[in-house]
C-alpha cells in the first residue's frame, strides 16, 4: 500500500484519522504505524491529527500515579540522588491514591451511567420502542434485566445481581412459550454486559413469548435441549408498546 | 503552522523535553511532576486498570529519557507530543488484547461479551469540556449527537468500532460512517479556524 502518493491523500488522511482516534482494527494499526516511521509524509499527517484531537484530553482531570511508578522509572533509568530524590517531596502511596484512582473510576456512579444511557438516548434518531424482563431468584431480587428494542436481533442481558456460574457450569437463557417446552437462547457468555442474538428482529422472536428463564446447566449448556438444572430467574417480558 | 500562543505551561514543558534530551535529570523529574498526573489519567480511562497503567506510564516516560530528543516544537505542542505517547501505547496494548481474543468472533456483527465503560464524566461531558478548554467548542458542537458519542467514546476510552457498535447499539456501518464523517467534519472546522496543525 502506497501511501504516499497524491491520488491517495485522501485515503492516508482518513486512515491517519483513524489510527489517531485509535479507533482502527489490529492489523490496520500495525500496518500504519509501520508506514509512519518509514514514512515523513505518513508521519506528518498522523502528526497533525494528533495535534486535532490531543487537546480535547486536556479537560481529563488528572490523577496522581502512585509513588512507586517513579521509583521503578529512577531505578530502571539509573537516576542519581539529583533525579531520583528529586521525588522526596511526593506523597506516599496509600489508601488515598487508591481512593482517588477508584473515584476516578467508579465516584459518580449512578449518576453516570444514567448520564451515557441519555446521551446514548438522544444519539437515536429513532428510538423504537423496547421490551425488557427483570429476572429475579426465588428472593424476589433482581439479578439479570435483559432489554432489546423492537428492530434489534439481540437481547441484551446485563448482570445486576446474579453471580457467575461456578467453573464447568454455565447460565442457560431460555424462552418460556405457552403451554409449549421452554426454547434455548444460548448461554449467556461471561460479562456484565451481554449480547444474546436472536435469528429474528426481538418484536417478532418474542412475540409469542411471555417470559424468559435461566438455568444452571453444564458448561456450554444442557447437553438435551431443555433445561437440566434448577431455574435460578425467571421473569415476564413486558412491552412498551 | 503554529497555532495560538503556546501558554506558560506549555513553554515550560517544552524547555524541559530539551534539557532532558541532553541527559538533564532534576528535568526530567520536575517533567514527571509537571505530566504525570495527566498522563495517568489518559492511561487509566483507557486501559482502565491501575496495574496497566502504570506499567504503561513507567514504558512511556522511559522513552521519553530516550527519546525526548526527537520532540520538535515546531511540529506539536509538548503535551500533545507526550499524550500521543501515551495514548498509542494504551491503544496499542488494548488491541493486542483483541487480537489474543478475537479468534472466539465469527465477525464484526457477533460482538464478543462486553463491559460498561467505567463510571465519572461521561466521554462526551470530557469531549465539551476539553473543547472549552481549547477553544474548539464550535467545532465539536457543530457535530451531530451519534458521531460526537462515538468519538468521545472512542477517544477517552479506547474502543474499536465493533465495541462502539455494541455499546451504542447501533449497527457497525452506522457507527463507521459517524466516526469517518465527524472525523472529517471536525478536521473541516478546525483547519479553517486555525486551530491544529
Amino acid at each position: 500500500m502506497n501511501l504516499s502518493r497524491p491520488d491517495r491523500a485522501d485515503r492516508l488522511d482518513r486512515l491517519a484519522a483513524e489510527y489517531a482516534l485509535g479507533t482502527m482494527p489490529p492489523r490496520a494499526r500495525a500496518r500504519m504505524a509501520r508506514a509512519a516511521r518509514g514514512d515523513p509524509q505518513v508521519a506528518g499527517v498522523v502528526h497533525e491529527w494528533e495535534a486535532r484531537l490531543s487537546p480535547l484530553a486536556a479537560a481529563l482531570p488528572g490523577i496522581a500515579p502512585p509513588p512507586r511508578v517513579w521509583a521503578r522509572l529512577a531505578a530502571r533509568l539509573g537516576l542519581d540522588g539529583a533525579g531520583a530524590g528529586a521525588m522526596a517531596g511526593a506523597p506516599a502511596a496509600g489508601w488515598w491514591s487508591r481512593l482517588a484512582f477508584w473515584r476516578a473510576l467508579t465516584a459518580a456512579g449512578f449518576a453516570a451511567v444514567l448520564a451515557l444511557g441519555i446521551a446514548l438516548y438522544a444519539a437515536r434518531p429513532v428510538a423504537e420502542p423496547p421490551l425488557f424482563a427483570v429476572l429475579a431468584g426465588a428472593d424476589g431480587k433482581p439479578a439479570l434485566i435483559a432489554s432489546a428494542k423492537r428492530d434489534e436481533r439481540f437481547l441484551l442481558v446485563k448482570t445486576v445481581g446474579a453471580p457467575p456460574a461456578d467453573p464447568g457450569k454455565a447460565l442457560e437463557l431460555w424462552m418460556l412459550p405457552q403451554g409449549q417446552p421452554p426454547r434455548s437462547l444460548g448461554v449467556l457468555p461471561a460479562g456484565a454486559l451481554v449480547r444474546v442474538p436472536l435469528t429474528a428482529p426481538s418484536g417478532v422472536a418474542l412475540a409469542e413469548i411471555p417470559a424468559l428463564a435461566v438455568s444452571l446447566e453444564p458448561a456450554g449448556g444442557s447437553p438435551t435441549g431443555q433445561p437440566t438444572g434448577p431455574v435460578l430467574y425467571s421473569g415476564r417480558i413486558e412491552r412498551m408498546y | 503552522m503554529a497555532a495560538a500562543p503556546p501558554s506558560d505551561r506549555s513553554a515550560r514543558i517544552a524547555d524541559l523535553l530539551a534539557q532532558v534530551a541532553l541527559g538533564d535529570q532534576r528535568a526530567f523529574a520536575e517533567l514527571y511532576r509537571l505530566t504525570s498526573s495527566h498522563l495517568y489519567a489518559v492511561a487509566v480511562r483507557i486501559v482502565r486498570e491501575g496495574a496497566a497503567a502504570e506499567e504503561i506510564l513507567q514504558e512511556a516516560y522511559v522513552s521519553v529519557w530516550h527519546h525526548a530528543g526527537t520532540y520538535v516544537a515546531a511540529r506539536s505542542q509538548p503535551l500533545t507530543w507526550l499524550t500521543s505517547i501515551v495514548r498509542n501505547r494504551c491503544l496499542d496494548q488494548l488491541r493486542r488484547r483483541e487480537i489474543d481474543t478475537v479468534t472466539m468472533t465469527r465477525d464484526d456483527d457477533d460482538e464478543p461479551a462486553f463491559d460498561l465503560p467505567s463510571d465519572g464524566p461521561t466521554p462526551v461531558e470530557l469531549l465539551l469540556r476539553g473543547a472549552e478548554a481549547s477553544a474548539v467548542r464550535d467545532c465539536v458542537d457543530g457535530l451531530d449527537a451519534g458521531p460526537r458519542q462515538a468519538i468521545a467514546l472512542a477517544f477517552f476510552q479506547g474502543l474499536s468500532h465493533g465495541e462502539l457498535a455494541a455499546q451504542m447499539r447501533e449497527p457497525l456501518g452506522t457507527v463507521k460512517s459517524w466516526v469517518r464523517r465527524g472525523l472529517e467534519r471536525l478536521k473541516r472546522c478546525l483547519d479553517s479556524a486555525g486551530h491544529a496543525r
